[in-house]
């Protein structure tokens, strides 16, 4: 569904710009690929000030490599830099599902990481792809970039083709027209190909 | 099919497999009575269902002969409230020792594993025991959680070792994963040794009195369905009390109990105080069941002894009576389909002429005069009366 102009903090596309406090599951995406997940947010005289935030994304820590990071801090952005892309507040009733469809911890077979890591990298010469290696398995906590959406699920499952499916996902991205459009679904097929990233966050980092 | 041309021949012969179509003359708790009441009761039942479903905290009796149907009754109400009340049935007999521990111990049979999991992730979302981090990942903070529900529930509960015991559990079974299985054992009712309690930071498991009417408190009034105790044969407590003048002993009591009580006087009278703390629980409704009119004095007069809040919340009785003649045939019928239906052969009777093949019209007529219309009398002459054909050939008349 088309996000309400209230649920859009921030669009740099069609230039939509709600400013005040903001509480509640919060998205920010960043021209740079990183995402950012919190739950306050303040956006006042084009400066977006997040309070103790969860970036995670690609950095190069050599000429040939690139590693998955997730950095827990406060950040502060100057939309004139252009750095942002969009920022949006995630609509209560979808955060309600989210919250209720997710899986049991007491389930003992999923996979929590301790330290956020890469799952799988599409870009040419810098690509991962440990698909592979975890086919069959439930990974918790992953965050994906799909083309140009970000998908925020509950866990991921690798199947036989070592394809990942994602469970309780949370969608945000473009339309055709290039309206921001969320949805939740229980479960989302996708193709390898077509995804950029995905990282799987640790659980250390959650509890920090 | 050729070889049983002859249908009545077919039904006696499956008869002679020795199964008799009416085996359970007396209803239990522990059985369950597939058979709905018969029609001239359905009137009773609908006003009974309409009275506990427009009524709280209530205790009703039911009156009735003995073996006109009053555990069967409970069984009834189960199929017919199961989906907005928990019933439980109880008998005095087995419940007078460790009462709230039974109790809890049916209570938590009839809830289910699965409701008991969603009672316990329920309090403690309210108490917020979850924390959500960035917005998306929910981290449990038991410490919040337990603080959170102290503080909620403190001028609620009495005993605050027991209110301690009962919270560290409901929060170690939805936040601790460590915990989470020796948390759901206490909460089934398991027996815990030491080792198990000091895990789960607590002192007493559910044999302490307590703990169990704690616990029993706070499961039945945060569970989404109401509950009903059908507490049978109420006139028990009246027998305790009376049973030293009865019964002829080579011991004398009093040596232990003193001069003016006997044992089962004190244990009666114990019953009455647990059934009376048993008020402080919302959304508890009570059915009792008693044999005569004189029986419901005596408990009036005990409930005033007792409490006079107890003795308010004591309802009119309803009165449940014996079998209408026309029951008897529908309830031969019934019980005759659901026989055949059992061993796949709902066919036979569909072709005779005499719809009460083997007896007839006449013969239950005769059945419900000797009984008077007692369920339990008239199935016990129905067993008989199979018996003699399932065994002998014939219908004895007399």
């Amino acid at each position: 569904m088309n996000l309400d102009t209230k649920n859009i903090i921030y669009d740099s596309v069609k230039n939509i710009r709600t400013h005040g406090k903001f509480n509640g599951s919060i998205i920010v995406m960043c021209k740079n690929e990183n995402i950012i997940l919190t739950d306050s947010l303040v956006y006042y005289d084009n400066i977006i000030e997040i309070n103790k935030g969860l970036m995670v994304g690609f950095e190069s820590i050599l000429a040939n490599k690139k590693e998955a990071f997730s950095i827990s801090s406060n950040f502060r952005f100057n939309l004139d830099e252009d750095t942002i892309d969009y920022s949006v507040l995630i609509p209560e009733d979808l955060v309600e599902k989210f919250d209720k469809e997710r899986f049991s911890d007491a389930f003992p077979y999923t996979i929590n990481l301790l330290h956020s890591a890469g799952l799988l990298l599409n870009e040419n010469h810098l690509g991962m792809n440990h698909l592979d290696f975890f086919k069959g398995e439930i990974l918790k906590n992953p965050i994906a970039l799909i083309h140009n959406g970000i998908c925020v699920a509950d866990r991921v499952v690798i199947d036989e083709s070592s394809n990942p499916i994602f469970y309780g996902t949370l969608i945000i991205g473009r339309n055709k027209k290039e309206n921001l459009s969320i949805s939740y679904e229980s479960i989302v097929n996708v193709s390898d190909k077509l995804i950029r990233y995905i990282i799987i966050i640790g659980i250390e980092t959650i509890k920090e | 099919m050729l070889l049983w041309e002859n249908l009545k021949l077919k039904f006696l012969k499956l008869l002679k497999i020795k199964i008799n179509p009416f085996n359970n003359f007396v209803a239990t708790g522990e059985i369950e009575e597939l058979l709905d009441f018969v029609d001239s009761r359905r009137h009773f039942l609908n006003s009974l269902i309409k009275f506990v479903t427009e009524n709280e905290g209530f205790i009703l009796p039911i009156l009735g002969d003995i073996g006109v149907g009053k555990t069967h009754l409970f069984w009834s109400l189960k199929m017919n409230l199961k989906d907005k009340f928990n019933i439980i049935y109880i008998s005095l007999d087995n419940i007078y020792r460790k009462f709230y521990f039974n109790l809890y111990s049916e209570f938590i049979e009839e809830l289910g594993i699965e409701n008991l999991r969603m009672i316990t992730q329920e309090l403690c979302n309210n108490w917020s025991g979850l924390e959500k981090k960035y917005g998306f990942f929910p981290i449990p903070d038991i410490q919040k959680a337990r603080s959170n529900a102290l503080n909620k529930w403190k001028d609620d509960f009495g005993d605050k070792n027991s209110l301690n015991d009962i919270i560290n559990v409901i929060t170690s079974h939805q936040l601790d994963p460590y915990k989470r299985i020796d948390a759901e054992d206490y909460l089934l009712g398991e027996l815990m040794n030491i080792r198990e309690l000091a895990l789960l930071d607590v002192e007493n498991d559910l044999r302490n009195k307590k703990n169990a009417f704690t616990m029993l408190k706070v499961l039945i009034e945060n569970s989404k369905l109401g509950t009903i105790i059908f507490i049978d044969d109420f006139d028990k407590i009246i027998t305790l009390m009376k049973e030293e003048e009865e019964i002829e002993t080579f011991f004398d009591s009093s040596w232990y109990y003193g001069a003016e009580e006997s044992s089962d006087n004190i244990v009666a009278k114990n019953i009455l105080g647990k059934i009376s703390e048993l008020q402080n629980i919302k959304n508890l409704k009570k059915i009792i069941t008693l044999n005569s009119k004189n029986s419901l004095d005596e408990i009036k007069k005990l409930f005033k002894q007792e409490n006079i809040e107890l003795s308010n919340n004591l309802k009119e009785p309803l009165f449940l009576s014996n079998f209408k003649e026309e029951d008897i045939y529908k309830f031969y019928k019934l019980t005759i389909d659901k026989f055949l239906k059992s061993i796949n052969s709902s066919e036979i009777l569909s072709d005779f002429k005499n719809p009460y093949y083997p007896l007839s019209k006449s013969i239950l007529k005769k059945i419900y005069n000797k009984s008077e219309g007692n369920p339990r009398n008239i199935i016990k002459i129905l067993i008989k009366i199979f018996n003699d054909i399932i065994y002998y050939d014939k219908i004895n008349q007399e």
